[in-house]
């Protein structure tokens, strides 16, 4: 059992919050890891360990760029994932602006 | 294998202010769903909504935490073929001129635990045009409540 199918590696590569919080920001477009680094305030090789997953996943591409590795999604791959799992995050997110709004209201 | 959901937000509240939403049955049947919560640990109460094709319209709670004003949490069963609950745990923090409210909704495995042992199984582009619509769908009517 050395080898994993990819398909459990997409799964494996979602179930960290912070690694769909840097999917969320290459959704916008190309990243370097080191603005990454500096945003998520984590260690290089930290970075670079999620980077390397959500890689094998074959959810984002990379390519250099001088001394520069950048990252970008690959918008085909992630978006039904994303889609399925961001469901909870929604929901809660508009109840929680509700909460903001019931308090608000109750003043 | 699951999922969390965290999130944070703030309110320019004192945490007693923000606790009395989130553990007034009428208060939380205002922005979340009707239900006949009670803040007792063991309470077992529901959120109720419209049943819609899908999803059966009730979610099944348990407290299984309160600590007045600053932790509640409790299991939430989203639907009666869900292998286990989830929990929902409430984090009330004092804060210059507020309270910082955290949410976590842990242990999400449901509904898909099968799709997924399906995913595996029959390879992933099969499983995104059969089967993974019928999950969004799923839990768009879970999260529609």
């Amino acid at each position: 059992m050395k080898s994993k199918t990819p398909i459990n590696d997409s799964f494996r590569a979602i179930a960290d919050p912070t690694r769909r919080a840097v999917l969320d920001l290459l959704s916008e477009g190309e990243w370097k890891v080191n603005d990454l680094v500096g945003r998520f305030r984590m260690t290089q090789p930290a970075m670079s360990q999620h980077l390397r997953v959500l890689k094998q996943a074959g959810l984002v591409n990379s390519r250099r760029a001088g001394r520069e590795r950048l990252y970008r999604i690959r918008p085909d791959q992630l978006k039904p994932i994303a889609d399925w799992v961001g469901q909870y995050e929604r929901f809660w997110k508009r109840k929680l602006r509700g909460l903001g709004e019931f308090l608000e209201k109750e003043k | 294998m699951s999922f969390d959901v965290v999130l944070e937000q703030t309110y320019p509240y004192p945490p007693e202010r923000v606790w009395r939403a989130l553990t007034d049955s009428d208060a939380l049947g205002q922005w979340l769903m009707p239900n006949d919560f009670e803040a007792r640990v063991g309470h077992k109460f529901q959120f109720r909504s419209k049943p819609m094709p899908g999803w059966r319209g009730f979610v099944e709670c348990e407290v299984i935490e309160v600590v007045a004003p600053l932790r509640l949490a409790y299991t939430w069963l989203g639907d009666a073929d869900w292998q286990e609950p989830t929990i929902v745990r409430w984090t009330l923090e004092p804060i210059e001129g507020g309270t910082r409210l955290r949410l976590e909704h842990s242990n999400l495995q449901e509904p898909w635990g099968r799709e997924l042992q399906a995913m595996l199984s029959q390879g992933w582009k099969k499983m995104i045009a059969e089967k993974i619509v019928r999950v969004m769908e799923q839990f768009e009517s879970v999260a529609g409540g």
